[in-house]
């Protein structure tokens, strides 16, 4: 049997490098990538807990389903934005969507 | 060093990098791997797990390291089977399933189109942000903070067990049916919005033109 | 209606100014027929009130000091420590300037119906009026120091708005201002003396701290400070000197008014407040003897003005402020009857005069005496009225002047000695001369400016029957006084026992010795008057040369306005430019732009915080998760 550990770490290690490619990428469609690694990660998390700790309820399961759910219209959605800006500005980079500074 | 092999100009470069890598490192870990399961000291679903492991980020690194925008997104589809397969080891195929149709099918699929519709294909190699350094930096803060939580945190021992598809469909369904309802609403709007967004832009394109 | 129902009449007034002053432009003639019902049902209602207290007072059901007051807490802090209470007291003093105010104000807002007919802001005008009546009324029955601050403020408003009434013509504009700005010197004396007697007995109830202040709770050198602050407060309204500066100037106003609040009603409110507290200031000889020489210089001082102003009003005004001075003196030696009946009968005749002089001033647009003379062809009754208030105002016998100021006399000689008596005399004689001065330039003689007498003509009846009313009251109104003629009125007596409720002052007769005298002075007044002027203007450059210097300090006015605008530009202005520059300098620049400017630097330095970009943002949003989750960890280790 697994400990379960070693799921926890797994998610742990995969939320940080998600993380890490939503700070360093300047492409959008990449950074929205890289959030999909951390929703990815948040779901290990769900779903070793519900497996291994809530033999009974198991929510953790139906909350997983939810997050793939909710992730998969959030790419739907952002990539739409994505167009958008790629349309006004003739790139990806969310660098280009700056005027809303001082 | 990749840069000064002599490579015919069918082959990608970053590719076969990756692939060589991947080998060399790989080979070594499997054997490792193996003769700690044959010694006993790790049992089969482990040795699956840290291959499977291995799989999740060595495609999660690949897909936030790799300059070249649909290299890195063909490396997210590895992560996301590989996190399948980390589902299945959790005792839940059902999730499994869905997350390779879902992730696998539906949302690769989109980011790929988004890639093609973007300039992607005339220019795949993207810069990176300016404050990568402080990414690293934040983000190695950031997990080293997790594990360090979770590994001093008393676990106990729990075991996995077995979640039926009958308990899962009758939860999701009977206990859990009004959030379901909620969560296709919201998915209904959300790409019927995105589904507008794009096209309202098509439509001023339209009228830019004449 | 009864004593506790005291506070309908300035109610009703009140009322009406709000109703008049919004919607005067929706009301035919503009309202000031509902200003003049209004008026004329108040003056029912203190007819009325009059015999419910004459009653009272003759069952004995009245207490001089005790509660016919409706009252109830205005504001009340810490459980009774500050109270002050909405309440109301009639007395004796208020019978008698209840009356006074109201009739006038009646007669008044007739005679402007004829006087203000076409003029700008008419409505707003009766508005103005009805304002000033309710304010005058709250003052005359409220039992409350601060109330009756509340309401002396108010008539102080309104005389502002009324003086400043054509405020187009830069001088009443400025007229106004003087006269706001010089009463407010005694407002605050008046204030500082509120203050001061709250500060020794807790209360402002007025029958409270007479009966405090009378029964020796308070220290008497306290008292005394306290007492002349608040006769402070009485010089400013009552324009005595040094405050007289204002009144002369204050006749910018329209005529009417000039009648009404700088002749009848609320100049006297200083003389009304001092007789008020009549019981405090008869314990205290320092106050009495500064307000007995207060009256008297001004009474001189006024007098002598008065005799040398070319303007028809200015003499009016003069004429006031050295009437006031006479009451003061009365107040000063302790007559209050004699200074409230005084208050009483100038209140018709002076009134009487200015709206004689403005039916003039209407019929010719004229008010220089210098262009007038010979109107009494063509203005037949307003001369006959103005005779009336001219003898009444020389104190010639029957007519009121003469009793009230024969009271004065009276009580001058017996309790303040020869030196006032003499010189009270004297301005009685000025008086005389003066009101026979105006008198003969006005009406007999040559007329000067042909062209304006030529258009000249009686005016309606909305302003003669005012004049006729008044002529009238000048000259029955002095008979009052007689216990007889009170008790054929079915009242218990005259004005004397109505003002003396505490030690009532039968006045049956005359001394006919003293009043011998008194008119043998008028008489050699207006004596020298006519054998002087007989309407001949060459005889006032004869004045002149006669006595220049002597001419030119009354022409002057003693050089007060002088000397206080010279105060204003050195002492004041010089101060006030320190003020602004510290308060540009130091407060504003220093201060608030300072402030501003650093705040705004800051700002300007700050703001490149927002980049714009979004993984910036997504760092700091990250940074934040970081310390959240070393909080977090932290916290459970």
């Amino acid at each position: 049997m697994i400990p379960i550990e070693n799921f926890l770490v797994l998610a742990a290690l995969l939320f940080a490098i998600g993380f890490y490619g939503v700070l360093a990428r300047r492409s959008a469609i990449l950074i929205l990538m890289s959030v999909e690694l951390m929703l990815a990660a948040v779901a290990i998390n769900f779903i070793a807990f519900a497996t291994y700790m809530d033999h009974d309820a198991f929510s953790g399961l139906i909350f997983a389903l939810f997050v793939i759910t909710v992730a998969a219209a959030e790419v739907g959605l952002a990539l739409g934005v994505v167009l958008r800006l790629f349309r006004e500005r003739r790139t990806a980079n969310v660098d280009a969507a700056n005027s809303l500074k001082w | 060093m990749f840069d000064r092999l002599p490579l015919p100009s069918q082959f990608d470069r970053t590719i076969v990098a990756g692939g060589t890598v991947a080998g060399l490192a790989g080979g070594p870990i499997l054997v490792v791997l193996l003769g700690l399961m044959i010694a006993g000291t790790i049992s089969v679903a482990e040795m699956v797990f840290y291959l499977a492991a291995a799989v999740v980020l060595a495609g999660a690194l690949g897909a936030v390291l790799i300059k070249n925008i649909v290299h890195a997104s063909l490396a997210l589809i590895a992560t996301l089977l590989g996190v399948a397969g980390i589902y299945l080891l959790l005792l839940t195929e059902f999730l499994a399933l869905v997350q390779i149709l879902v992730y696998g099918g539906g949302v690769i699929i989109l980011l790929l189109f988004a890639l093609m519709m973007t300039n992607a294909q005339d220019d795949p190699i993207v810069q990176d942000g300016t404050q990568k350094p402080f990414a690293f930096g934040v983000a190695a803060l950031i997990g080293g903070v997790f594990i360090a939580a979770l590994l001093d945190a008393q676990w106990g021992s729990p075991t996995a067990a077995v979640v039926p598809f009958r308990d899962f469909g009758m939860r999701l369904f009977r206990d859990f049916s009004v959030p379901v309802i909620i969560v296709a609403i919201l998915l209904d709007i959300a790409f019927t919005g995105a589904f507008v967004n794009a096209r309202r832009a098509e439509a001023e394109d339209g009228e830019g033109r004449s | 209606m009864g004593m506790e129902q005291a506070w309908v009449l300035p109610a009703i007034p009140a009322v009406l100014f709000a109703v008049i002053a919004f919607f005067n432009a929706l009301i035919p003639r503009r309202g000031d027929w509902i200003a003049i019902l209004g008026m004329a049902a108040v003056v029912g209602l203190v007819f009325v009130l009059m015999v419910d207290f004459q009653s009272a007072f003759h069952d004995g059901h009245f207490e001089p000091n005790g509660s016919n007051a409706f009252a109830f807490d205005w504001i009340n802090i810490g459980q009774g420590f500050f109270v002050i209470e909405f309440s109301t007291y009639v007395d004796a003093i208020t019978m008698v300037m209840l009356p006074v105010v109201t009739i006038v104000a009646l007669m008044v807002m007739v005679y402007s119906v004829g006087y203000m007919h076409g003029e700008v802001r008419y409505g707003w005008y009766f508005a103005l009026l009805s304002l000033f009546v309710a304010a005058m009324l709250t003052l005359v029955v409220s039992g409350n120091l601060i109330l009756l601050y509340l309401a002396w403020e108010g008539v102080g408003l309104a005389s502002y708005l009324l003086i400043g009434f054509y405020w187009e013509r830069q001088s009443a504009a400025e007229a106004a201002k003087k006269a706001f700005v010089t009463t407010r010197i005694g407002d605050v004396g008046l204030l500082i003396g509120i203050i001061l007697l709250w500060r020794a007995t807790g209360t402002f109830d007025i029958q409270e701290i007479i009966a405090a202040a009378t029964s020796g709770q308070i220290d008497e050198t306290y008292l005394t400070v306290a007492m002349l602050f608040l006769f402070g407060g009485a010089v400013g309204k009552s324009a005595q000197f040094p405050l007289h500066v204002w009144l002369p100037d204050a006749m910018e106003g329209p005529t009417p008014v000039s009648a009404l609040i700088h002749a009848a009603t609320m100049v006297v409110a200083g003389v009304y407040l001092v007789a008020r507290f009549s019981p405090v200031y008869a314990e205290i000889l320092i106050a009495r003897d500064v307000i007995l020489y207060t009256g008297l210089i001004t009474a001189i001082m006024a007098a002598t003005m008065g005799l040398v102003s070319t303007d028809i009003k200015r003499v009016l005004a003069y004429s006031t402020v050295s009437q006031l001075g006479f009451m003061f003196v009365a107040l000063g030696v302790g007559a209050v009857g004699a200074a409230m009946f005084h208050l009483f009968t100038h209140a018709f005749f002076k009134a009487l005069l200015f709206l004689g002089s403005g039916s003039v001033i209407h019929a010719t647009h004229q008010q220089e005496v210098g262009a007038l003379g010979g109107l009494r062809k063509k203005l037949p009754i307003t001369t006959v009225t103005f005779i009336i208030g001219s003898l009444a105002l020389a104190g010639i016998p029957i007519f009121a002047g003469f009793f009230s100021k024969d009271e004065i006399l009276h009580y001058v000689q017996a309790d303040g000695g020869p030196i006032p008596y003499v010189l009270l005399a004297g301005t009685a004689l000025l008086t005389a001369i003066y009101s026979t001065r105006l008198v003969l330039l006005t009406f007999f003689g040559e007329p000067k400016d042909h062209h304006a007498y030529d258009h000249a003509h009686e005016s309606g009846p909305a302003m003669a029957i005012p004049l006729i009313i008044l002529a009238g009251l000048a000259t029955v109104a002095g008979f009052f006084v007689f216990d007889q003629v009170g008790e054929a009125l079915g009242f218990v007596g005259g004005i004397g026992q109505l003002v003396y409720i505490d030690h009532p002052h039968p006045f049956t007769q005359l001394d006919y010795a003293f009043a011998g005298i008194a008119t043998l002075t008028a008489l050699a007044g207006i004596g020298i008057g006519v054998a002087y002027w007989r309407g001949d203007a060459q005889r006032a450059v004869q004045a002149r040369q006669w006595a220049p210097d002597l001419h030119a300090l009354f022409v002057n006015r003693y050089y007060m306005d002088d000397l206080y605008q010279g105060i204003i530009d050195r002492v004041i202005l010089g101060a006030a430019t320190v003020v602004a520059w510290f308060d540009k300098r130091i407060v504003n620049e220093t201060g608030v732009d300072g402030g501003a400017q650093t705040i705004s630097y800051l700002g300007y330095r700050l703001k490149f915080l927002q980049t714009g970009r979004i993984p910036n943002y997504a760092l700091g949003m990250a940074l934040g998760v970081l310390v959240l989750a070393v909080v977090a960890v932290g916290a459970r280790g």
